[in-house]
């Protein structure tokens, strides 16, 4: 096992160096640059504008700035955020923390969520609560997230104002509140962007675990089960879904990635200032060491993601043999 | 400037027009679509960025509402109380007002105005006025509260250069810092001004939030407090503001302007502006830089594309009857600014027939050619701006009516960008406001403002109309001045470099018991500290007053 986790990082660490040196080239390619965005304004020739790339380092050749950046990474600095006018570091450690209880909080609850669903679905297969649930969760498979979110939004910030529309917190009132308010406040700036993740997340992961439900309901040890005198519901609970857990831990790795990439769709929507729409403004404004900040994040996350699947299928299932 | 009158007039009808005693407190949240990059005066290149530092940071003088830019007429008392004109007119000295402070409590002094000019001309900095106060020599102390400013030559616009173009900054805070490195240091980003708001709290990514400096010698503001709170997404702010999140947007669409009028709580708040938009023909191959375009080179052809386009149907397309046409190179709330001026018609027929006698022959396919180049080009425009991408495909549309081949090139806004600055362009759609004086129509129609430092996009030159801006620049007598810029602009309609189309409706949401002020079509936000809410009308947010947050 070390020494696969140990092959398995150093590939992982192969492909994070690969991706962010993608990223550094294909952004610094884009036409434009940090300085393009200010070009509008009255007095900003060009000269003030090499002025400002020969301040940042812009006019250097490329493989000279990536060597620098690369060298800087090593050492934990990520560089300058230009649009931000603060070190990149600094913007992550505020974004980060955001993207990880928004989406921490989705994936937990979508888990749990779709297990349910599929463990009810699988009770009576083919019956009237499996089929709506599964037209259910088709159509919540089906549909973008940005609609999805847009909808949640319009229902019940909008129709039915009960929750509030964006932001993470009372922009005025939050730091006034005790500190119950404060985590109400919080909490009602958490429910529509969490219920619109957790609803996408929860349709994928349940329709997985219903499959595997129904590949191991038919077992041998389910009847012997079933015919030993326990429930069906037991049965299923204790017996079948302990095997059929292999996809979600599969799909869990997949969806870790997210806990450091953002959702920005719904991060857009909600104005929750996390590190989807962080990356995505950075791509938006040239903001070269940002946006290839935010990749090297997200590709981490990948690689380990993958990685802790991996070690997590073996040790779910002592019959998988990782090498 | 009626435009200026009629809105200030609506709000009479709706509004009382002074706030009382009682009437002082409250809190407005903007939804912001930008967050602030710099809060440093002379740094700063977004509107969010320019109305927080306006808000944060004085001038010597305010100029007035009708934007007069010539001599000192119209501009009112803001740091100086008062100042004086030598004999010669080449220097000026500025009495600054005892009772003023920083926010730290400092007094301004005199220094801090040389400190300011002097800031701003340094290369280093990289301020974009440094151009503009390139006929500012120096200041020089007399006293603590004297400050006297020398310039280089007599100008109609040498008041407007300095008062204007110049926030006074506290030399007592950033003087310490090499000016190469403010726009990165962290005491750049404390907002120590002198403004009637002073920065409360600024959590980047989330919100920006300024309070009422109460011992202000221009007087408290009437508002506690301004949040700025960051919605980068369109729809989202929208929503923040109909849902009482947010008690201010600035640019509605027209699509939401129903809504607006339904909701008992919000009202549409039009103010006047500075940006208008057309489409830029660039005279210059981008293919061949210093070669003429082999299609918009021509003045018949330019001529010919505008007849092609209804720009008031489109206009009615697009904002229905909300929005103003463009009438020239000018937007219609400049001082010199003449919506009179003749226009080249809507005429397909006499546009088909400019293009048979210019060479260019319908082919097979219905595209015109001359000498083998066919009549096909592209625009540019921003995938960001829903209104320009509409415009780009009518104009698409109107083009192929008389034989041209159009394909539609959406970019990024920094894309776009590179493309207007490099001149890397066929036609592309600009939204432009220029500074209030002439001199801001001389930056972008001139010769003077060809190349990458210029605003000149379509890189139109005539000797003629540099001259006209030229006359117009130096003219002490506004009505000279503003008939060299009509002459100006009668030539630069006839010659075509670019398709006047519209002139945006600026139009902003406002929550009802906000009460407004003049509103400058510069800077909407120019007297933002005195706009109010009445006693009776507030929400539980207005309530909070100054004390402090409780620390968590």
């Amino acid at each position: 096992m070390r020494r696969f986790v140990a092959g398995r990082l150093a590939q992982a660490a192969i492909v994070v160096f690969l991706v962010t040196t993608v990223t550094f080239v294909l952004v610094h390619l884009a036409p434009g640059d940090p300085f393009a965005t200010a070009l509008a304004r009255p007095g900003i020739t060009e000269a003030l504008r090499q002025q400002q790339r020969e301040a940042f380092g812009l006019d250097r050749p490329l493989g000279e700035q990536y060597l620098r950046w690369i060298g800087n990474a090593a050492r934990g600095e990520l560089g300058w955020s230009i649009s931000f006018n603060r070190p990149v570091r600094d913007v992550i450690a505020d974004a980060l923390p955001r993207t990880l209880l928004l989406v921490g909080l989705s994936l937990a609850l979508s888990f749990a969520l779709g297990i349910v669903v599929a463990v009810l679905q699988t009770e009576r297969p083919g019956g009237r609560r499996d089929r709506w649930l599964g037209r259910i969760l088709l159509l919540l498979y089906s549909v973008p997230d940005f609609w999805l979110a847009l909808v949640v939004l319009l229902i019940f910030a909008y129709w039915l104002p009960i929750f509030p529309p964006s932001g993470i917190v009372d922009p005025v009132r939050h730091d006034y509140m005790s500190f119950s308010g404060r985590l109400l406040d919080r909490l009602s700036h958490l429910v529509l962007p969490v219920t619109t993740l957790t609803l996408l997340a929860t349709a994928a992961i349940s329709r997985h675990q219903r499959s595997a439900l129904m590949e191991v309901m038919p077992s041998d040890w389910m009847r012997t089960a079933i015919a030993k005198g326990m429930s069906h519901r037991r049965a299923v609970r204790r017996h079948a879904l302990r095997n059929a857990l292999l996809p979600a831990i599969t799909l869990a790795g997949l969806y870790l990635p997210a806990l450091a990439a953002g959702a920005l769709f719904v991060e857009k929507v909600y104005s929750w200032p996390g590190m989807g729409l962080l990356a995505a403004n950075a791509i938006v404004t040239r903001d070269y060491h940002l946006v290839t900040a935010a990749v090297l994040i997200s590709s981490i996350a990948v690689a380990l993601g993958a990685l802790l699947a991996d070690v997590a299928v073996a040790a779910a299932d002592p019959r998988i043999r990782v090498s | 400037m009626a435009g200026v009158l009629l809105i200030g007039c609506t709000e009479v009808k709706q509004q009382p027009q002074t706030a009382g005693p009682a009437d002082i407190g409250g809190t407005m949240v903007v939804a912001t679509p930008a967050e602030p990059g710099t809060i440093l005066p002379g740094l700063y290149s977004t509107s969010v960025e320019r109305q927080v530092t306006d808000l944060l940071f004085d001038r010597l003088a305010e100029i007035g509402d009708d934007l007069n830019s010539i001599g000192d007429k119209g501009f009112t008392p803001q740091l100086a109380t008062r100042w004086e004109w030598a004999p010669d007119s080449l220097s000026i000295v500025f009495h600054l007002d005892p009772r003023a402070r920083w926010h730290d409590g400092q007094p301004v002094r005199a220094s801090d105005v040389r400190y300011s000019v002097s800031l701003i001309k340094d290369p280093t900095f990289g301020s974009p006025m440094a151009s503009s106060t390139m006929n500012v020599d120096s200041v020089s102390v007399r006293d603590s509260l004297t400050a006297v400013a020398y310039f280089k030559k007599h100008t109609p616009e040498q008041f407007f250069d300095l008062v204007y173009q110049v926030s006074i900054v506290p030399e007592h805070i950033l003087g310490n810092t090499p000016p190469a490195q403010l726009r990165t240091a962290e005491v750049a980003r404390r907002g120590i001004g002198s403004g009637r708001f002073r920065l409360a709290h600024w959590d980047q990514g989330k919100r920006l939030e300024l309070i009422a400096d109460t011992a202000n010698y221009r007087g408290r503001a009437k508002l506690d407090r301004i949040v700025y709170s960051v919605s980068l997404d369109f729809n989202s702010a929208v929503a923040r503001l109909f849902t009482g999140d947010a008690d201010f947007f600035e640019q509605l669409r027209p699509e939401n302007m129903a809504k607006v009028e339904k909701d008992t709580s919000l009202r549409a708040l039009p103010y006047p502006s500075l940006q208008h938009t057309f489409l830029a023909l660039n005279m210059i191959d981008p293919a061949h830089p210093g070669q003429p375009n082999p299609i918009f080179g021509d003045r018949t052809v330019r001529r010919a594309l505008t007849m092609a386009v209804d720009r008031a149907g489109m206009l009615r397309n697009v904002f229905g009857a909300m929005a103003h046409p463009s009438y020239g190179p000018f937007p219609r709330f400049l001082a010199v600014a003449d919506t009179t001026l003749p226009q080249l018609p809507y005429d397909t027929l006499r546009a088909r027939a400019l293009l048979d006698s210019a060479g260019w022959t319908p082919g097979p396919d219905g595209v015109r050619t001359k000498n083998g180049q066919r009549l096909a080009f592209t625009i540019t425009t921003t995938v960001s701006s829903a209104t320009r991408k509409q415009y780009a495909v009518l104009l698409q549309e109107a083009f192929k009516r008389v034989g041209a081949a159009v394909n539609i090139d959406a970019t990024d806004f920094a894309g776009s960008a590179a493309k207007l600055a490099g001149r890397s362009f066929e036609t592309t759609l600009v939204t432009f406001a220029p500074d209030p004086n002439v001199s801001g129509i001389r930056q972008a129609w001139s010769s003077a403002a060809l190349g990458k430092d210029g605003l000149n996009y379509p890189s139109y030159v005539n000797p003629i109309v540099d001259a006209l801006l030229d006359s117009a620049t130096i003219s002490f007598d506004p009505a000279r001045a503003r008939a060299y810029s009509r002459r100006a602009f009668e030539i630069i309609i006839e010659d075509a470099p670019g398709i006047w189309l519209y002139e945006a409706p600026t139009v902003a949401g406002i929550h009802k018991r906000i009460h407004t002020t003049g509103l400058r079509a510069d800077e909407y936000w120019a007297r933002m500290a005195d706009w109010w809410i009445p006693a009776s009308e507030r929400t539980p947010r207005d309530r909070i007053g100054l004390r402090p947050a409780p620390t968590p």
